[in-house]
């Protein structure tokens, strides 16, 4: 029975406290209580605060990680799109030159894109028009610099649909051509790697570096005034040599060749 | 001197815990008591004529910033002490699933005669809910062996402790 003594107190005091009206010394008691402990309760709360804040700033920082690797790969992206871009406009470039030589040119034809270039003969490219597009073997090809127009090569092959061009520096190429400044005629070949030449220039002729070589009127394959290149070395070095040796920059550089401009023969003049 | 300076520490550990866990749950209408967990522990340590002022105390802090009913939490606590007492012979309270099914229980019943003693002292309902008490009472079952552990390894010895 004696255990009971004590709860009973206790309980009797709260009992007390529970019917005291909250009004007047009551509450003013309560109050002064409340502000003694309010530096606990405040820094409880305090520390709930710094505690939430704690997870919305590790939260804040996992979004950070996820967004820079999304921008990471924007930024990949951007970069490859910059590089297509790139690309388009140098297409670009050469598709406007093309076009001005559209407008000026008195050839008929058709222009073509480079599809394939035989990795092992870089004489040769395919291109992705053919036969149904007017497209004949022996069709002159000419490509552009800079925009003006030169020399690229020959059909030698034709599908329906694509044809094969024989560039000029190809050992197997020729055309007749003249330099512009005597109007000497010759014969261009090409010579592979090494710089094109043209044969049977007489001795006497009056050929210089720079001068300008263009097909010519006598050739059965290409129609005349194509600028095919400027000459780059005259050689006159054996004297039984009856004929000059001429070594001439093609104005296209082969390796250079994306879109050609192929003259119908029909139209040749 | 020490446990009592011992106690004075742990009392203010129980205030700042019992008010950043109640402003995290009372927010979503979860009554969490982590001040009874503690008048419980204490129960579990101290003698009964220690136990009881302490818990009548801690009870009453929470009557300080309770504006309906002064004395209430007071009362309750007591009657939790009491019935910890009468039984304390029957309940081994190193066992944590004792502290755990204590805990649950005793927050329960709290939460439901508080709420009936401010319906009949102050005829003003003030109740968290069947989820909100369960809830509560659960959450307070899960925190009640680090408390338990806290207070069992704080207060060891002298005369206001139990003998083990």
């Amino acid at each position: 029975m004696r255990q009971f003594l004590l709860p009973a107190v206790y309980l009797s005091l709260s009992l007390m406290l529970m019917v005291l009206h909250l009004e007047g010394v009551v509450v003013s008691f309560k109050a002064v209580l409340a502000y003694v402990f309010l530096p606990q309760v405040r820094v409880a709360h305090e520390t709930t605060n710094y505690i939430s804040g704690v997870s919305d700033t590790v939260k804040e920082l996992l979004d950070t990680h996820r967004e820079n690797h999304l921008l990471k790969q924007e930024m990949e992206m951007n970069r490859l799109l910059a590089s297509q871009a790139q690309e388009v406009l140098a297409e670009n470039e050469r598709l406007t030159d093309m076009l001005q030589l559209s407008a000026n040119h008195r050839w008929k034809g058709v222009w073509a894109k480079v599809a394939y270039r035989e990795p092992t003969q870089w004489n040769t490219v395919t291109i992705d028009k053919g036969a149904r597009d007017g497209i004949a073997v022996r069709s002159a090809v000419i490509s552009m610099k800079q925009g003006k127009e030169g020399l690229a090569g020959v059909v030698v092959e034709v599908t329906e649909r694509t044809a094969k061009v024989l560039l000029l520096r190809d050992e197997e190429f020729s055309a007749a051509v003249y330099l512009d400044r005597g109007k000497e005629e010759g014969l261009l070949i090409g010579a592979g790697t090494r710089p094109l030449r043209i044969q049977y220039i007489p001795l006497e002729a009056h050929v210089e570096e720079g001068d300008k070589v263009y097909t010519s009127s006598s050739s059965s394959v290409f129609p005349a005034g194509i600028w095919v290149g400027t000459v780059s070395k005259v050689r006159q070095d054996d004297s039984f040599q009856t004929a000059l040796t001429v070594q001439v920059e093609p104005a296209v550089r082969p390796s250079s060749v994306k879109e050609v401009f192929v003259i119908s023969e029909e139209d040749k003049q | 001197m020490g446990n009592l300076i011992k106690l004075f520490l742990l009392f203010i550990l129980a205030t700042l815990v019992h008010w950043a866990v109640a402003t995290v749950f009372s927010a979503v209408g979860i009554s969490v008591n982590v001040m009874l967990s503690f008048a419980i522990a204490f129960c579990t340590v101290l003698k009964p004529s220690f136990g009881y002022p302490v818990v009548f105390l801690c009870g009453l802090f929470l009557d300080f910033f309770n504006t309906k009913l002064f004395g209430g939490n007071a009362c309750t606590f007591t009657i939790c002490a009491c019935l910890l007492y009468t039984l304390a012979d029957r309940l081994d309270f190193k066992e944590v699933a004792t502290q755990a099914v204590t805990v649950f229980v005793l927050v329960a019943a709290a939460s439901c005669l508080n709420s009936l003693l401010i319906w009949l002292f102050a005829s003003a309902v003030l109740w968290a809910g069947i989820f909100g008490v369960l809830v509560g009472a659960l959450l307070s079952a899960c925190m009640a062996p680090v408390i338990f552990w806290t207070v069992q390894k704080t207060l060891t010895g002298g005369a206001m402790c139990k003998s083990r």
